[in-house]
């Protein structure tokens, strides 16, 4: 399981986590098996056979699923984004002593 | 010069990027001493080509990142000297390749920018790690977990990021590398994906990627700053990072431009000592 916070923020105020482009996306499942961390799952019996589960437990600043992609359907947040929200969350807890 | 290889390309019709490997595959070898190794024939016929990988160093031109091209090498037990990805070049120059299987004008010339650059690689004078910048004498704290060890350096020039990568900083300038955590976890490390000296890489940003069998670990800078020194070694040689991550496989010579701000979102020896031993009882690294 991952962390709880990340630099000091809680995990679920960050939003960092794969998105699945359904278009390109053919269900190789390499992502699948490659995240230790279970981010995705599995939907045999469905139409869309694969998911975000638990975006909380995706590693902030990791992207090494996407890496694994052949059709290259896996996409992230941008980083700087995403370290400007983590610096404004930090800033508000302060504030909030 | 791009010379004296052998060239594994995937030449795969799966996609437009494997055509495009098949095709830069030929530009190398119609313009300099390099030979090329048919995947489709390697796999059912090793004899031919067993010979030619055994004497040239090789070079590996995967298409997208199912890798098949590594992935036959690494079956054929053969060391890569040298890899690119096509769609992540592709991605880098900012060019879509197109859906379809046949190449474009656009696809011919994206092959020769990558054929200039590739040349203009092997040109241009590298700093090695005999010249980098930075002269960095650790001093760390270990633990056991199982038969594994981790080292985490513990001297107060060194800061850490959640993503296990340290960074040593020196005036204004840093070494930065993945530490213990990941190259265990990684196990053998097989293919080093530097960053280019001159790059201007963003705190967090992807300062180059190692790989292993297990997975793809992209560097995520410790701060924000241009690249000075990259580590030559271990493009040849990148179990350097396995033996040490700090000393002999440090990645990278970053120059900071907001070294105090940066620092904000770092942390010391204590704390990733702390969170290392957690996720190590946590992942069970195996």
């Amino acid at each position: 399981m991952s962390e709880t916070t990340f630099m000091g923020v809680e995990r679920n105020l960050i939003d960092w986590k794969p998105t699945i482009d359904y278009t390109k996306c053919d269900y190789c499942m390499e992502c699948v098996k490659f995240c230790p961390h279970r981010v995705f799952e599995v939907r045999e019996n469905e139409e869309i056979k694969l998911i975000i589960k638990n975006p909380d437990n995706c590693v902030v600043f990791c992207r090494a699923c996407s890496k694994t992609c052949g059709p290259d359907a896996l996409s992230f947040p941008d980083k700087n984004a995403t370290t400007q929200r983590i610096k404004e969350i930090r800033k508000e807890m302060e504030g909030h002593g | 010069m791009v010379e004296n290889y052998a060239i594994l390309p995937c030449n795969g019709l799966d996609k437009c990027a494997g055509v495009i490997s098949g095709e830069l595959a030929i530009k190398l070898s119609e313009n300099g001493d390099n030979k090329i190794i048919c995947p489709v024939f390697y796999r059912v016929s090793e004899t031919k080509y067993n010979k030619l990988a055994a004497e040239r160093p090789l070079f590996v031109i995967d298409g997208c990142q199912t890798r098949c091209a590594s992935k036959l090498a690494a079956e054929k037990n053969l060391k890569v000297a040298r890899r690119i990805i096509v769609a992540d070049e592709a991605k880098n120059h900012h060019i879509e390749l197109n859906d379809g299987l046949r190449i474009t004008d656009q696809e011919q010339a994206f092959v020769g920018t990558l054929f200039e650059k590739l040349n203009k690689a092997d040109e241009k004078p590298t700093l090695s790690s005999e010249d980098a910048g930075i002269s960095c004498d650790f001093e760390y704290e270990t633990f056991q977990s199982g038969k594994f060890i981790f080292r985490i350096p513990k001297n107060a020039e060194v800061f850490f990021n959640e993503n296990d990568c340290w960074a040593w900083v020196n005036g204004n300038r840093a070494r930065i590398g993945v530490t213990d955590y990941v190259q265990q976890n990684l196990s053998d490390i097989l293919y080093f994906y530097p960053p280019e000296i001159g790059d201007d890489i963003d705190q967090f940003g992807e300062l180059g990627s190692i790989e292993s069998s297990k997975a793809v670990f992209e560097l995520v800078s410790p701060f924000r700053g241009k690249v000075v020194a990259i580590n030559e070694k271990l493009v040849t040689n990148p179990e350097l990072i396995n033996e040490n991550p700090y000393e002999k496989g440090w990645v990278a010579e970053l120059e900071l431009t907001d070294q105090e701000g940066d620092k904000e979102l770092l942390i010391g020896f204590e704390r990733y000592f702390e969170i290392t031993q957690k996720k190590v009882e946590e992942t069970n690294v195996r």
